[in-house]
């Protein structure tokens, strides 16, 4: 296990695509390269790292706000981070779980085809999305909001399952093709251009007019001639 | 910084004067090729060139490098802008997969060893947005070609049957958008779009203007050989993309029938390979390779370029406004078109060429197909960037055509329906490191009437490319490897006297020249004075006297002076 700790408090993002993999050789972690702004430089010139027994575990401790792109790649192990985390944590992520105590900043878990995320306070737009120009959004895992999102949950989602325990803004599901998200609180608009998949919402929400009502709860896009199911909890 | 050259004990090659792998040296002052005399040795740098390849800078005559169609492609695939080739440094960043950068597209082409491009479809409204680009693209000389085949003036005049009001515009129209020749994407089926419809056969009409194809680009040859352009007419076919289209690409060849010019071709028909499909549909499409080539090799008066498709990325970008929206319905691929008034239109489509795809395997084999079958003389090699994918491909392209076992290896990955449909498994051709530096260099000047392109004689511009790779020794059917590397990192590249790249890393920046045509000599504008304020008036959205681009506005322009 890896304690990694911010020296300074960072005055441009850091893209440090750190993952367990790591955390097996001190001297590893030390030399693995970072980018400072624009700058390359090594993880050691901005933290303070410090290993404790061998499991493949990160700890990352203090304001990780600035830092991006943690846990991108990742394949097993664990990351914890004990206060916030910057935008695109856990994107591409295949395997292994991310805890963040904290808040977590856009494009979490973006594209991530399996492994587990976990928030413990707010998550903010594009959670478990396709970056841009891409076909498709998160293939496979789950990533569990206990707080609140924003804008853009899931879109191109074509598997596993997104959940919000609170509340999230519009464009739930667009484009989805595959997969379950599971909001409990309030949302906006909901399932555009959905083609399959599922989304269950405790709360109000607000549905497009292109769906159409049945047993199972509404069923649409019809504009792209989709099959996808909202329904309330 | 302009040096004083003395490249010496290289393996020349130099096809335009007839200089086949000999042992030679080069002497290089103030940019351009001279003799051992015009050198002072004791001032003079030497590059050691023993055992290695020295030809001229490659020109590529045929890509999309300027202008809004790659802007728009860059703008909707912002996936292609993923990835980071260089951060700043000395050079500037760069970056994009196959739909490069401004700076990368120059410090890519550098480091191949070409040192000329020229963008292949300028929408005349366009032209300052082009040139605004073309500025930004360092380390080669460029032109831009306006599109001319749909265009209200033109098919006024074709309908009129007016060659002289058709010259004087032709002169207008180059001189205002600073533009090099005349382009003609899909005469009158880009106007037919604007109405739902296209142009596929020469004998289509041309909605509300009473012409056809045929009528056009016969009267856009005979305008261009009258006004006696550099370049000549340089044809994207109708009917592009459709399978049986190459019976229409060989009746558009036979348009230029009693037209003649004593220096180069009347007709170059481009990225042929998206012209040369037999059968009629796509279940039983195959390659008519054979026969354009078995055309094309009869007459001595076309040339064309391959058009060749690499597998990977790509991103279709024409003028084929048509075209565009059918291949964005075949792949249910993202689509933008593009209008230029009365000028014609454009769209963009990404795509990508999957080996086991058994039609993009075949449009693969085609492109090769056009490289083997036709006399070296009058095929350049091209992917019609980055239509048919990237140039940085081009050695790639070149091994192929030098190797029929690199060939065989490649088609055994690929789909079998190649086998039954395509030529090429059976084409026993291996071009030569002669004919394929030819395909590359000095055919393309002389098609586009660059005289001081492509060649190693005295007077040439001192554009020089150094590969590793001894002619004398290799044995390109089997070291095919060998070749396919060494041309995409140039041991030096030279460009205008200044090395440029050296072991294929860029060393200084340089800015090329933009070459312009000034045809209007020959013409009187009056002619044309009253039709251009009415259309101005009546149709355009901006007025005649913003419309166009001014020399000064052009970081480093070269007016070549016609007639
Ligand atoms: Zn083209």
């Amino acid at each position: 296990m890896l304690i990694i700790k911010p020296k300074v408090d960072f005055v441009v993002s850091v893209e440090a695509e750190i993952t367990p993999d790591i955390a097996d050789d001190l001297e590893k972690a030390k030399n693995f390269e970072v980018y400072y702004g624009k700058d390359k430089v090594k993880l050691e010139d901005l933290f303070e790292i410090t290993k404790e027994g061998d499991d493949k575990k990160l700890v990352l401790d203090g304001d990780f706000s600035k830092v991006k792109w943690i846990g991108c790649r990742m394949e097993d192990g664990e990351i914890v981070v004990k206060g916030n985390v910057g935008a695109n944590c856990g994107a591409y992520m295949k395997g292994g779980k991310i805890i963040i105590e904290g808040n977590a900043d856009d494009w979490l878990g973006a594209e991530m085809s399996g492994g587990e995320i976990i928030v413990k306070g707010n998550a903010k737009n594009c959670i478990g999305c396709a970056y841009y120009g891409d076909m498709q959004g998160m293939k496979g895992g789950k990533i569990t909001i206990e707080g609140n999102a924003i804008n853009y949950i899931g879109e191109k989602m074509a598997g596993g399952e997104i959940e919000i325990k609170g509340n999230a803004g519009d464009f739930i599901g667009t484009e989805m093709t595959n997969g379950l998200i599971v909001i409990h609180g309030d949302c906006g608009f909901v399932g555009g251009d959905m083609k399959g998949g599922e989304i269950r919402i405790g709360g109000k929400f607000e549905l497009m007019p292109t769906f159409k009502k049945s047993e199972e709860g509404f069923v649409g896009d019809i504009n792209v001639g989709g099959k996808g199911v909202v329904k309330t909890l | 910084m302009h040096h004083m050259l003395h490249i010496k004990n290289g393996i020349v090659i130099d096809p335009k004067n007839g200089i086949k792998a000999e042992k030679m040296d080069i002497f290089v002052k103030e940019g351009k090729i001279v003799e051992e005399s015009e050198i002072d040795k004791s001032q003079c740098k030497v590059i050691d060139a023993s055992n290695k390849l020295v030809v001229a800078g490659g020109v590529d005559m045929h890509a999309h490098i300027a202008g809004s169609k790659i802007n728009t492609g860059r703008t909707m695939r912002p996936e292609e802008m993923r990835m980071v080739r260089q951060i700043a440094n000395k050079f500037r960043a760069t970056v994009g997969r196959v739909l490069l950068t401004s700076p990368a597209i120059g410090y890519e082409y550098a480091k191949m060893g070409y040192t000329t491009s020229f963008e292949a479809a300028q929408p005349p409204i366009g032209a300052l947005h082009t040139h605004e680009e073309l500025d930004a693209i360092p380390m080669v000389d460029k032109a831009a070609l306006p599109v001319f085949g749909n265009w209200h003036f033109v098919l006024k005049y074709v309908a009129e049957k007016d060659i002289e009001k058709l010259k004087t515009f032709i002169a207008w129209a180059i001189e205002r958008t600073k533009g090099f020749g005349v382009k003609v994407v899909n005469p009158g089926g880009v106007e037919a779009w604007m109405y739902g419809k296209n142009c596929r056969n020469l004998d289509d009409e041309v909605p509300n203007f009473g012409i056809t194809p045929r009528e056009i680009i016969t009267s856009l040859i005979k305008a261009t050989e009258e006004l006696n352009l550099c370049h000549s007419v340089h044809l994207h076919c109708n009917n592009l993309g459709n399978p049986g289209n190459f019976e229409t690409t060989i009746e558009t060849m036979k348009l230029a029938n009693g037209f003649s010019n004593d220096k180069r071709q009347v007709l170059h028909v481009t990225h042929v390979q998206f012209n040369a499909y037999a059968g009629s549909s796509w279940r039983d499409v195959g390659s008519g390779a054979a026969e354009i080539a078995k055309y094309v090799n009869s007459v001595d008066n076309i040339t064309i370029d391959m058009g060749a498709a690499i597998f990977g990325h790509a991103t279709a970008m024409t003028g084929d406004a048509p075209f565009q929206f059918t291949l964005h319905k075949l792949l249910n691929a993202r689509w933008s078109n593009k209008d230029s008034e009365i000028e014609g239109g454009a769209g963009i489509v990404p795509l990508m060429y999957l080996p086991k795809n058994p039609v993009h395997a075949l449009q693969w084999a085609i492109g090769l197909e056009l490289g083997l079958l036709i006399d070296s003389d009058k095929v350049v090699l091209t992917t019609d960037f980055p239509n048919g994918g990237p140039f940085t491909e081009y050695p790639y392209v070149m091994a192929m055509l030098m190797s029929k076992k690199m060939r065989e290896k490649e088609l055994e990955k690929v789909s079998p329906f190649v086998q039954k449909a395509a030529n090429l498994p059976s084409i026993e051709t291996e071009k030569s490191l002669e004919e394929v530096i030819h395909m590359t260099r000095d055919l393309p000047a002389r098609i586009l009437g660059l005289e001081n392109k492509g060649h190693l004689g005295v007077g040439a511009d001192a554009d020089i490319a150094i590969y590793n790779l001894n002619p004398n020794e290799i044995d390109a059917s089997n070291d095919y490897e060998l070749i396919n590397k060494a041309f995409r990192n140039a041991l030096y590249t030279i460009k205008g006297g200044t090395i440029i790249v050296k072991d294929g890393q860029l060393v200084e920046e340089v800015w090329g020249t933009t070459y312009w045509v000034d045809a209007t000599k020959n013409v009187d504008m009056k002619a044309i004075e009253d039709d251009l304020n009415e259309y101005f008036d009546l149709y355009y959205s901006i007025e005649k006297e913003n419309y166009g681009v001014e020399e000064a506005w052009i970081k480093n322009p070269t007016r070549l002076v016609m007639g």
